[in-house]
């Protein structure tokens, strides 16, 4: 299916790409729309837009709404999800020491992609690895 | 006052107006905060403003400058003292990196400061 958001992406919406290719969707097609464009294409669902479903919500990051819409109780992604709160918006509590060079690397590849679909392709690795580690640190084995 | 503004027709914006520098960050940091604020049935403008009467450009951007350079005028005093306490420092450091908005020329000083109190340590 086709999601939309604003062009220009960071560490949010490179996550949530992220997500919905690896446990929601994974033929999903991304539109990218300038800030602020209204309406919205028909046919496509938003994410990290002001005041959509799929978007920040009580303070916390757009990731953050995925999880709980689509019932992901994982708390490997839970632990991802708080990460990207912490890089993303807003937090009086800062618990995760990655989450500033996960936004810095984020904005990194922004820079050095051409286009914004190719920043969510490459940042999924950043993702994948994320994952990867933190998995090892929940699961011990 | 408030009879003169209303026979002008103006609007009154309720209890406060918050300004920072019109940088993509702080727009996209203000752009989801009134977003919460909507959620919890509050009312948020965002103005991309330009000043024109009350303060300079200069005077404006010294309030957001003052309390950070004070900071590391403080953290570049503390390092002159017999055996500062580097973690605490350099963590008041990076702190206060987030709020300077104007890259203030201290910083880099309170950088190399730390860098040599750490290998003289």
């Amino acid at each position: 299916m086709n999601w939309v958001t604003w062009e220009n992406v960071g560490v949010d919406r490179m996550g949530c790409a992220w997500l919905i290719r690896r446990h929601i969707d994974s033929e999903a097609r991304f539109l990218f729309v300038p800030r602020g464009s209204a309406p919205l294409p028909e046919g496509a669902e938003p994410f990290d837009i002001p005041g959509v479903r799929l978007s920040h919500h009580a303070g916390h990051c757009s990731f953050h709404a995925f999880l709980q819409q689509y019932n992901l109780d994982d708390p490997v992604l839970s632990r991802i999800a708080r990460m990207i709160d912490e890089a993303d918006t807003v937090q009086e509590v800062q618990l995760e020491p990655v989450a500033p060079g996960l936004d810095f690397l984020c904005e990194g590849i922004r820079l050095i992609s051409p286009d914004d679909q190719s920043a969510l392709d490459r940042a999924a690795m950043v993702y994948d690895a994320l994952y990867a580690k933190l998995s090892a640190e929940v699961a011990p084995t | 006052m408030w009879r003169k503004l209303k026979q002008l027709g103006a609007l009154a914006l309720q209890d406060a107006a918050w300004v920072l520098p019109a940088t993509d960050r702080c727009q996209e940091n203000f752009q989801w905060l009134a977003a919460e604020i909507v959620e919890l049935g509050g009312e948020a403008l965002l103005f991309d403003g330009e000043l024109l009467v009350g303060d300079t450009d200069a005077a404006l951007r010294e309030r957001f400058e003052a309390p950070v350079r004070a900071v590391y005028q403080q953290v570049l005093a503390e390092l002159e003292q017999p055996q500062p306490d580097l973690a605490a420092l350099s963590k008041q450091y990076q702190q206060t990196l987030r709020h300077d908005y104007f890259q203030c020329p201290l910083a880099d000083q309170v950088r190399k400061k730390l860098l040599t109190a750490n290998r003289d340590a």
